[in-house]
This record gives structure tokens, sequence and C-alpha cells, in this order.
């Protein structure tokens, strides 16, 4: 089993001039966000010192000793994570209250890695019944920021459906213009010695092959589209965060919703058309 | 345009009634959408703005310009609180601290109550009260408690009831002894979430129910400028007086709002409404289209018998200022209803104070719609137009009367 322990807190990067004289000793390294790098002209190597108060007393210096890009966080979205990792005795030491002597000696939470993660359930149990005041909590549960991304997923779902609506009225339209145009061809065929249902059958497959070309075209343009939407929002929002994904399962549920809805638009256009006689569709 | 125009235009749609009423529900449709995308892009920062001015306060004054809950406490604060109640640009300031505390329900269920902290002596407070009295109603000695509705509901509390908390303010597992108050009044805080149990007491009270020695400190100062100087004269006087504090008046906390939280509805929002607008500009230009094509050999003939190339120009323009003006009117309850359907959806979001609303109506967004839609029908209406005002007289005709 593998514990890594963790101190989450609010540190200030002091101005160079702040910075206490260097020791003799190396500073110890720590990491920097890509952001935070940015955003203060830091280099790799650079000597900063980093303090627990707003008002940079007490400040500590450390080395550049990489840079990394945080974990992207779709909760924290717009926010700039100006971060700093440090080894964690040299946090504790920096945020240690003088007063508190428990402070030195505290962390926020653990992180466990069981060896079979199968047994989180019985695991969690065990702790908080040797470990009471102890909450232990598995990270596959839901909080708070998964609440907001199912709230986001029905809000998108629900533009969707209106979107599905207002499209649905379009190709009726499109369909009930496309059969109008075709009153004197039905005539025709009707007059010629065609059934109903072999013409019935035709506007089916017309609108079958029209539907199919269409939603193809969708599922194209949407993972076309993809790269663009991705590359304009991890612009603006400076993250690694994927915002539009096509997989194969969303491909096929807009095919599985577009095709039968351009099917019931065909048959639902024709419909009136087919069921007039001969005679009446060739009265112009 | 004169009224024969419209006329004209208006039975040249009732002609193909389908094909009508169809075009019109598409536009109603995706002006429904437009307009809730128009609401949801400013929605967030209009409610978050009547929040803020809500309490009466118009500067927020922090330790740094972290968040509240995640920044450090404003320490020495009573000699701060006095140091900016002296600046003759500000009314008054109020100290606030906030914390976590406690309670039993009556089914033996742990509740966690927000608990805030603020004096009972100030002429304005962050809470609103609606039942019983203020911190400062009960006589000395008591332990006066402002809980919110949901908090009574939940405790089965009134005004003069007794209710325990334990305090849980530093999220560590150090014992904060019980402390027993009496509720004074039920109000209503500005920035609770639908769910939220939250209780207010004196700064005192406070720092008892958490455990905390005399501390001195407050999470914000919540300050009122005075009448007439306004909020940036007060927000500059209290940086130049306390450079260490981070002062901001409402609008600048709107605007850092604006680019930070909930950005991606403005961005989502203005993607949909480009979508949609493309998708009504298509759907009208299709059906005046095809319309107009199928008109080829009558349009031909007026022109024949004496309309001008503007008469008929101006008719396919007017129908599709008709097709957008009705479907657009149509788009309005249309877009009222849903957008009531997707703020319910969005409210579920946790943490969403209840006062605070996803789609807000303003007078702009219905202006900013209606300029769209003109301005699809005008596009909308070019290439039908081009097509009949390019349209051969005499080939045209023949052609009919050969087919």
């Amino acid at each position: 089993m593998a514990v890594l322990l963790s101190l989450v807190s609010l540190i200030h990067l002091v101005a160079g001039a702040a910075a206490p004289a260097p020791p003799a000793s190396e500073p110890p390294a720590i990491l920097v966000s890509r952001q935070l790098l940015a955003r203060e002209g830091l280099a790799l190597g650079d000597a900063v010192a980093l303090s627990s108060s707003p008002s940079g007393a007490g400040a500590r210096r450390f080395r550049i000793a990489g840079a990394y890009e945080p974990v992207p966080d779709p909760a924290r979205l717009g926010a700039v994570p100006l971060e700093v990792r440090l080894h964690l005795p040299d946090l504790l030491a920096l945020t240690a209250d003088p007063a508190d002597l428990l402070s030195t000696d505290s962390v926020q939470a653990i992180n466990v890695a069981l060896v079979s993660p199968d047994e989180s359930g019985p695991f969690r149990r065990d702790l908080a019944a040797r470990l009471p005041g102890l909450v232990v909590r598995d990270t596959a549960a839901g909080d708070d920021s998964n609440v907001t991304f199912v709230v986001l997923d029905r809000f998108h779902l629900a533009i969707a459906v209106v979107t599905v609506v207002a499209s649905s009225i379009f190709l009726l339209a499109l369909m009930v213009m496309l059969v109008d145009e075709r009153r004197e061809t039905v005539a025709v065929l009707r007059l010629i010695g065609l059934r109903r249902r072999r013409i019935f059958v035709q506007v089916m497959a017309e609108g079958l092959a029209i539907a199919a070309a269409g939603a193809v075209f969708g599922v194209l343009l949407a993972a076309l589209l993809e790269g663009a939407f991705n590359r304009f929002f991890q612009w603006r929002y400076d993250t690694a965060l994927v915002f539009v994904r096509v997989t194969p399962a969303i491909a096929a549920q807009a095919v599985a919703t577009a095709v039968p809805l351009g099917l019931a638009a065909s048959v639902a256009a024709s419909w009136g058309l087919l069921r007039q006689g001969a005679l009446a569709l060739s009265r112009r | 345009m004169n009224a024969r125009v419209w006329g004209f235009a208006w039975r040249s749609l009732a002609r193909q009634p389908n094909r009508a009423v169809l075009g019109l529900l598409g536009i109603a449709a995706v002006g429904a959408l437009l307009f809730d995308m128009l609401l949801l892009s400013r929605g967030l920062v209009v409610s978050f703005r009547e929040l803020l001015d809500s309490a009466g306060f118009d500067v927020r004054v922090l330790a740094s310009d972290s968040p509240v809950v995640t920044g450090p406490r404003i320490g020495g604060a009573s000699t701060a609180v006095a140091a900016l109640a002296a600046l003759p640009e500000v009314d008054e300031v109020v100290p606030v601290r906030f914390g976590a505390a406690r309670a039993a329900a009556p089914d033996g269920e742990r509740l966690e109550v927000f608990l805030t902290g603020a004096p009972a002596l100030t002429r304005r407070r962050p809470w609103v009260l609606l039942e019983g009295g203020d911190l400062d109603a009960p006589g000395p000695g008591a332990r006066p408690l402002v809980i919110n509705r949901n908090l009574a509901r939940r405790l089965g509390l009134a005004p003069g009831k007794a209710v325990t908390l334990e305090g849980d303010c530093t999220r560590e597992p150090r014992p904060a002894p019980p402390v027993r108050f009496e509720v004074a009044g039920i109000a209503a805080f500005p920035f609770d979430d639908p769910a939220a149990l939250t209780a207010a007491t004196t700064p005192a009270l406070f720092e008892r129910a958490c455990g905390f020695e005399k501390e001195d400190a407050a999470d914000i100062l919540l300050v009122a400028s005075r009448e007439g100087g306004g909020s940036m004269a007060a927000v500059s006087a209290i940086r130049a007086r306390r450079p260490d504090l981070h002062a901001f008046s409402n609008d600048e906390i709107v605007a850092r709002f604006q680019q930070v939280g909930f950005s991606y509805f403005r961005q989502i929002s203005a993607v949909l409404s480009s979508i949609t607008l493309f998708f009504g500009f298509l759907l009208i230009t299709v059906l005046l289209t095809v319309s107009v094509n199928q008109r080829f050999a009558e349009i031909a003939a007026l022109r024949a018998l004496g309309f001008t190339r503007r008469r008929v120009v101006l008719d396919v323009f007017a129908q599709a200022v008709l097709l957008v003006g009705l479907g657009g009117l149509l788009s309005l309850p249309l877009g009222w209803a849903l957008s009531r359907w997707l703020e319910r959806i969005l409210h579920a979001m946790p943490e969403i104070p209840e006062g605070m609303h996803f789609f807000v109506f303003e007078g702009r967004a219905l202006a900013v719609h209606g300029l769209l839609l003109a301005l699809t029908a005008v596009l909308a209406a070019v290439y039908p137009m081009r097509l009949v005002a390019r349209l051969p007289i005499a080939a045209t005709l023949r052609s009919e009367v050969v087919s």
C-alpha cells in the first residue's frame, strides 16, 4: 500500500528584494505551475522566496526545479492555477504556527492507494472504526463537483432536445416543399400504374437516404469542428481540458436520432399527397 | 413599403399554409433558443450584482485578493474597522466571520450549519430579517442567534426557542464546547443556496462556538460608502489608508466574476446564439428560395402585367419579414417558458445561491433579440430577392408555356 501525505496551503510569492540572504547550502527544490512560471517571468533554476504570510514575513528561499501542467479541473474553469509544489517537510516548515505544536505534524488529507482497489469499502469501514473522527472517503465516490457536471449534462441534453425539435420542424418544412415539387411526378407515376405502396416505399427510401446522408455529414462536421472548439476553449481558459469529444457512442446516438426523424418527416410530408387520387394530383 | 405590399406578401404565404406554419414554428423554436441564450449570457452577472447590492454594502475588504473561503483572515480587525470607519468616504463598516457548526436534528442526524459572526449594533446587516428580532433584540446575557428558514424548518425552531451548536470552524479534530443559543429571529441570507442551513450570531459568541481564543480577526469587512461619494471613492480611500488590505467595489467584483465565475455559460451562449442564428438564416433562405423557384412563372407573369422589379423584390422581402417577425413574436413566450425549465435544471447545481438566476430578463436582451432576428430576415432574403430581380421575363414565360 502506498501512502502519500499532502498539505494544501495558501502561500505567497515574495518579491526578490524581500528574500532573505541565500544560505550556504542549495535551497530546496520546488515545482512551479506553467501558468505561474509564465506570469511571473520565472525560469528553471531561479531562486524564489515563498512566505505563508501576505506581508512576506518568514519567507524562505526555494529553487525552481521544474514546471508542471496542473491537472485540469473543470470545477476551476477560468481560474488561472498559480501553484507551486513543495516537498511536504518544506511546506510544513513554511506554514508552521509557532503557537501550535501540532502544526508541524498535521496534514489536511492522506491519499491512500490500495493494493486491491476492490477492497476500498472494508478498508474505509476498518479505518473509520480504528480512528474515530477521521473522514474516510472513496475517491471514486461522487462529490459536489460531480453533481455540477451531472447538472451540466442535463442542461446540454435539454439544449439538444430543443435543437432537435427545431431541426425536425426545419426538416418537415423541407420535406413538404420537396413533396410539393414532386406532385406532378407522383401523379404521372400513379397514372402509369404504380401503386400507392410502391411510391410510399420510394418516398421512404429517399427520406432514409437523405436522413442518413445528413446524419453522416453532421457527424463528420462535428468531428471536424471538435479540434477547433477544443483549441478555442483551451486557449480561452488556458487549460488542457477537453471540451468536445465526438465518441463513437455519441455519433451512433446522433445517427440513431436523426435517421428515424428524417424518415418520420418524409412520411408525414408525403402522407397527404399519397392519399390523393391520381387525377386530383395531376390537376393544376 | 405600403399596405398593398404587405397584403400581397401575406396572401403569398397564406396560399401555402403548411409551409408558412412550419416556417413560423421553425423561426419560433430558433428564436426561443436565441432569446434564452441572450438571457443566459448576462443572467448570472445581473443576478450576482443584485445579490451583492441587496444588503446595502458596496465595498468588500479582504486580507488578500483570494476568495474569502480560501484566503487568509484579516488580523487586527477592530483596528482596521476603526481606521476605515473614520474615513469620510465610508458610512459604515461591518466585520464578518465565517465558520461552521453542527446541530442535532430531531431524527438524530448531525446537520452541518454555516455559521456567521457579525456585530449586533450596526445599521446594516449581511442578512434580511424576516421574522422575530435581530441579534440586538434579547436582553443582556442572552445568546442570540438568527437562523434561516431551512434551519428553522429542519430543527423545528421559532423565535424564542433554544438550540445547541457545536462549532466546527477549523476542520480539525479540535473540540469546541457546545453552546446553547436562543433563536432571536428568522432571516434570509442573500448568498444561501436552496439547501443551506445558516445561522448568525455576534462575533464574541461566534468565537466561543468555534472554540477560538480572542482572535480579533475577520474574514471580510463589508463597507457601505457614504451617500453621494460613490463606491470607487471609498475604495480609493481604503487603499490609501490601509494598503495592506484588498478593497473591491461591487463593480470590480462583478467584473472579476464575469472573467472567472461561470464564464462558461457566456461562452456557450455565444456559440449557441451563433448556431441558432445561422440555423434561422438557413431556414428562411431555403423556404423563400424554394418558394420563389416554384413561383417563377407567376412572378414573370406579374412582371409582364406591369409589376415593377422593385415591387416583386419587395414582396419577397416582406415575406421574409412577416415570417421572422411573427416567428420572433411567438418565440418570446416560448423562450420564456423554456428558460424557466432550463433554470430549474441549472439551479440544481450545488452552492448556487437561491437568489441567483441563470436566465434574467433585461430590456437589452429583448432589443438584441429583435435586432439579430431582423438582421437574419434581411440576410436570408438577399439571395431569393436577387433571383427575383434577375428573372428573365420572356424566357421564363416561354419555358412555362413549353413545359
